[in-house]
């Protein structure tokens, strides 16, 4: 494609993001067929081992290979990340680029509904959402799905609103352009580069979310293995295995970060004006 | 070239006319302003009332455990309340919230109203903290970095503050769990001693939750600062004060900087209302018993009411101080951002 | 100077002053060994509420023994011996006993108790609306004052186990001037125990200080004496080192760390014993030979291991081996032998094997995990159900999840304990079905003196009895584990509830 060959050239930094990218998706895609050893063989005697050539991250606390796990547990949170970020999506950016052709009240409305939606706090309302409705990881993500829409909502309008007031549409609808036409022509041409990018980082900020939400427990079906349920028990055995947690964590960090750093190139690759990224609405 | 951020107000023009400062135009915003922030306000907590409702949790099981029958529940149930129409009950308790009033716990029957005034100052503390050390440290890696621009600390700086933004709080916490817990014990790991037992120790004990909780706005400040400051800096009335033969820090910190300063400012402003309620796994990870491990705490224990009275008290927050910086922003004529 | 040297030093000079500031003031919270004062923080969890009728948690009775004190006590081994009540005598048919209270007793404000008090208390927590004591204290007809320190309770059948009933929650005397705000009892309890509450911040820390007034001061040689919960296993050795507790209680994964910092790891018996809740009204729960496969399936020893770092005994029924109720008879029921298991589960009609869930809370994954690994060699397919805590407590009284990983704690009364696992209202018997040879069972031995010669032989029965026909199923005792260092010194190793007599913070 050609906004990847395009992001390919523009640095060193964003080619290695995109290679991790790549790594990652196939770990997401074919992980626990990759993994060297069974994730849940159980061997209690070789507990909390450094890393050996047998077990290159080492054990967990039931003698599990450490890497095999990595890779197993990574499908779980990067398609809970995908589909909470596909949610998102869909749930803001249609009514966001509506919202720009709707009269005043209802516009005022539903500004109001997206600014309660950021007024609620993140990571504590998903918390609350799922540990009240159920501890399961669909109900995570449809919480962070949510949450994560008002992100959408406002670019689609805001590229919308600028599309809205340019003349070629004034002259497109006196010459008989239906809304449909118009959105799906012009507006959709004003707003996919905006929504790529902030598709692009809210895949981040999604992941992110579903780390701490299983890391607290939620959404995690024992014995699958999450990234954030890993860290989450390696906490329990930091004396034991002080460099536990830096398997799940570097894996998480990366892939934000690769994330992240793709967003910014695409954002200057596309001309897109978006502002800065979908952190506001995710906090941790 | 002026490099300014869809969030940043245009710098004001040196030598433009003063505004008319008339009183309608300041009410009409002010008004449009509330009425924004108490839609939003009723919203939200409409969302966190409706979720309470839907998770089927009873007072009676939550509250009896030992010997409750379903006589018990039912009576429970009537006692509480939960036997009434959604709507009245939703409207009882924001009546309530209004005036302090928030129900009690149905676990442990202690008003949620004193529950969270115990939690509230530890999470103020802790958000305190971080905004303290995110502002010190954003201002000055970004000043560093703006004049130093282009050369090794510049890229350096840049880089930590990517790595920074990147690293998610939890992670940061555990990072410093294991260097001061295991390697340096210089700082308490986890709990939480009130300043009036012992002020030294309550700030020993701040450091590193709010040590983890400031990379990502410290990150966010410093790299709007750079961006804003670099273009400050290039301005014209810049140079006309270089050729003054104004010396370079009355420059940056005289000059420049009052004026760069906006959008960090308002990017703070974003940041700083969030971490009241969201710092949820940093104070479970450091064990502090503020507003976020109340909430979680009580999620998990179907305890209703504490949760839904966190969220409001989260929500007044947010909403409040998204409505103070709408108004600041306005009065200083930048464009209108939403009440959140 | 330079704008950017300038600005390095304003922050170096800063960070230097905070440093000095946080180094000079506060150092180890929990000082110890002054002359005047000593002061121990205990990592233990806080109650659910300080009125012991509104408690809602067994473990709150470690807590709660601080501030109250019982009409008897419990010894290290479980048996009852004087609290406030110096001597008890029974009626001749046993549904009446009378007990005569120590006369130097008083409550934190100075005045006595009196048998009047006890009244009052018993009373409450029988009849108060929201008393989580209420089912205990159902024996209890009438209460009669016979004079300032003698006071008759009235059952309503012969019952010897009520000295031991009444060492836990049920028999703790709260000051009745307190009863006219009883809600605030939930954060400020006034009671005539070794100590007095005198801040507590929820979730966050209880203080509280000794009570010159408690009748066994000589014993309290504490002063300040704190709880502060253990929120991270992970960083409570390193607490303690610190000092910021003095004595914590600590999972068994962090028992070599203790030991490798050189703390004092006081392995205790105690009553904990790691069960699986079961509904037998539920298929395929209803059939005997089900569970017994399961148990066959289970090799309790290798769970031990595995999950608990080797800390704990396996076990088939509710208590510990040396415990007056427990019943060498039953010991190895049934062995780990997975080919019993898949015969069992033939028989009972699964020749393929089953497929079950089991539900659990968070902190039990690594349990449960093993759990699952053994039972799927006997082609046991078990789906992990983890639950809030919440969810796992309201089962009890919703009972909607028939396979549950609990814990049970055994109660200050072993029929009393009995009574929660097995009988008609009880707790955990999530099928709340009594077979009548199991109450009959019960009953005899309730109705049977505890210093009689064949009392012991009664219990073990109705034990055995318990274990053999109810679906609940028992695999091995835990112990309480708390790490110290070495100058804090008598720590025992009480079976029950934790006591703090005779514990002194040396120099």
């Amino acid at each position: 494609m050609n906004t990847v060959s395009r992001l390919w050239r523009s640095g060193w930094t964003v080619r290695l993001a995109l290679l991790i990218l790549l790594a990652v998706a196939t770990l997401a895609v074919a992980g626990p067929a990759i993994a060297p050893q069974d994730p849940l063989a159980q061997d209690a005697a070789s507990a909390l081992q450094e890393p050996s050539w047998a077990h290159l991250l080492g054990t967990d606390y039931l003698g599990r290979d450490v890497l095999s796990r990595l890779f197993a547990g990574a499908p779980a949170s990067l398609l809970s990340a995908l589909a909470a970020a596909a949610i998102g999506l869909v749930l803001g950016a249609l009514p966001g680029a509506l919202s720009a052709f709707v009269p005043r009240v209802g516009e005022w409305l539903a500004l109001r509904v997206v600014d309660a939606l950021l007024a609620l706090p993140f990571i504590l309302f998903a918390i609350v959402f799922a540990a009240l409705l159920g501890n399961g990881l669909p109900q995570a993500t449809l919480a962070i799905g949510i949450l994560v829409a008002p992100g959408f909502f406002r670019i689609a309008r805001a590229a919308t609103l600028r599309v809205r007031d340019s003349p070629y549409i004034d002259a497109a609808t006196y010459l008989g352009a239906s809304a449909w036409w118009v959105l799906s022509r012009h507006v959709w041409r004003q707003v996919a580069p905006n929504l790529v990018v902030a598709a692009v980082s809210a895949l981040g900020g999604a992941l992110l979310a579903v780390a701490s939400l299983t890391f607290l427990g939620i959404g995690v079906q024992p014995p699958a293995p999450t990234w954030g349920g890993m860290l989450s028990s390696d906490l329990g055995y930091l004396g034991q295995r002080p460099w536990g947690p830096l398997a799940p964590a570097l894996a998480i960090v990366v892939t934000v970060g690769a994330l992240n750093v793709v967003a910014d190139a695409a954002r200057d690759v596309l001309g897109a004006d978006a502002p800065a990224r979908q952190k506001e609405a995710v906090r941790v | 070239m002026t490099i300014v951020t869809a969030e940043a107000p245009p710098a004001p023009a040196i030598g433009a006319e003063p505004r008319v400062r008339s009183a309608v135009p300041v009410l009409r915003t002010v008004l449009a302003t509330l009425a924004t922030a108490v839609a939003v306000f009723l919203l939200a907590t409409f969302a966190t009332f409706a979720l309470g409702a839907a998770s089927g949790s009873n007072p009676a099981a939550v509250a009896l455990g030992e010997v409750a029958t379903q006589a018990d529940i039912d009576r429970l149930n009537h006692q509480f309340g939960l036997d009434r129409p959604f709507l009245v009950r939703y409207l009882d308790w924001i009546a309530g919230a209004v005036t302090g009033q928030l129900g009690t716990s149905w676990f442990t029957g202690i008003p949620v109203a004193d529950s969270i005034a115990q939690a509230f100052p530890v999470s103020l503390s802790i958000a305190a903290g971080a905004t303290i050390i995110a502002l010190v440290g954003g201002f000055a890696g970004g000043v560093l970095a703006a004049v130093t621009r282009g050369g090794v600390v510049d890229r350096l700086i840049t880089l930590l503050s990517t790595v920074a933004a990147t690293v998610p709080a939890f992670v940061a916490a555990i990072g410093l769990i294991l260097l001061f817990a295991y390697a340096i014990p210089l700082f308490p790991v986890a709990g939480y001693t009130p300043p009036d037992k012992s002020v030294g120790a309550w700030l020993l004990c701040l450091v590193l939750p709010s040590a983890a909780l400031s990379l990502d706005a410290g990150a966010d400040i410093a790299r709007q600062l750079r961006t804003s400051l670099v273009g400050t800096l290039g301005e014209n009335f810049i140079v006309g004060a270089r050729v003054h033969g104004l010396g370079p820090a009355r420059i940056v910190f005289r000059h420049a900087l009052p004026i760069a300063s906006g959008p960090a400012l308002s990017t703070l402003g974003v940041h700083a209302p969030r971490l009241v309620g969201g710092a949820v796994i940093t104070e479970v990870i450091f064990g502090m018993p503020g507003l976020g491990q109340l909430a979680n705490r009580s999620a998990l224990q179907g305890d209703v009411p504490v949760v839904q009275g966190v969220l409001l008290v989260t929500i007044a927050v947010i909403v409040a101080v998204g409505a103070v910086l709408n108004l600041v922003i306005s009065r200083a004529g930048g464009t209108e951002r939403s009440a959140a | 100077m330079s704008p950017r040297s300038r600005l390095s030093l304003l922050a170096a000079s800063a960070a230097a002053a905070a440093l000095a500031l946080a180094g000079c003031a506060g150092s180890s919270p929990a000082p110890t060994g002054a002359a005047s004062s000593t002061s121990l923080t205990w990592g233990w969890a806080l109650p659910t509420s300080w009125d012991p009728v509104t408690s809602t948690a067994g473990w709150d009775t470690h807590a709660l023994a601080l501030v109250y004190d019982g009409l008897t006590q419990l010894d290290p081994d479980g048996e009852v011996v004087p609290g406030l009540a110096e001597s008890w005598d029974y009626s001749d048919d046993g549904t009446a006993v009378t007990f005569h209270l120590r006369e130097d007793a008083h409550f934190s404000d100075g005045t006595p108790v009196t048998a009047d008090a006890v009244k009052q208390n018993l009373e409450r927590g029988r009849d108060q609306e929201n008393s989580t004591l209420a089912g205990q204290l159902r024996i209890v007809v009438g209460v009669d004052v016979d004079d300032e320190h003698t006071v008759t309770v009235h059952l309503d059948q012969a019952d010897y186990q009520v000295p031991y009933l009444f060492a836990g929650k049920t028999g703790f005397i709260v000051n009745p001037a307190a009863f006219d705000d009883v809600a605030s009892l939930a954060t400020q309890p006034e009671g005539s125990g070794p100590f007095a509450l005198t801040e507590y911040v929820p979730n966050a820390r209880a203080d509280l200080e000794k009570n010159e007034d408690y009748w066994n001061a000589d014993h309290i040689f504490i002063d300040d004496f704190s709880i502060v919960p253990v929120t991270d296993p992970a960083t409570v050795v390193a607490g303690v080192d610190s000092g910021q507790w003095d004595v914590a209680i600590v999972p068994p994964s962090q028992v070599s760390q203790a030991e490798s910092a050189g703390l004092e790891v006081e392995t205790i018996k105690a009553l904990t014993v790691r069960a699986l809740d079961v509904n037998g009204t539920v298929a395929p729960f209803d059939d005997q030979r089900v569970l017994q496969a399961i148990s066959h399936a289970t090799d309790r020893q290798a769970l031990v291991d595995a999950a608990y770092f080797g800390q704990g005994t396996p076990n088939w029924q509710p208590f510990p081996e040396g415990y007056v109720a427990h019943s060498p008879e039953l010991d190895d029921l049934y062995p780990h032998d997975i080919d019993a298991a898949k015969k069992l589960l033939a028989d009972a009609g699964h020749p393929d094997g089953i497929e079950l869930t089991l539900s659990l809370t968070e902190d039990d994954t690594a349990l449960a995990e093993v759990l699952q690994a053994q039972w799927a060699k006997a082609g046991i397919d078990v789906t992990l159900n983890v639950l809030p805590s919440a969810a796992v407590a309201q089962n009890y009284v919703q009972r909607t999840l028939p396979f549950v990983l609990d814990s049970y704690s055994g109660r200050q009364s072993p029929l009393q304990g009995l009574e929660v696992l097995y009988g008609e209202e009880g707790l955990m018997n999530l099928g709340r079905q009594t077979p009548p040879e199991l109450t009959a069972a019960i009953d005899e031995a309730r109705a049977t003196p505890t210093d009689a010669a064949d009392y012991a032989e009664k219990i073990q029965n109705a034990v055995e009895v318990g274990v053999r026909l109810q679906p609940n199923t028992f695999l091995f005792s835990w112990p309480r584990i708390l790490v110290h260092p070495a100058h804090v010194t008598g720590i025992r190793h009480w079976l029950d509830v934790q006591r703090w007599e005779d514990v002194k913070v040396e120099g």
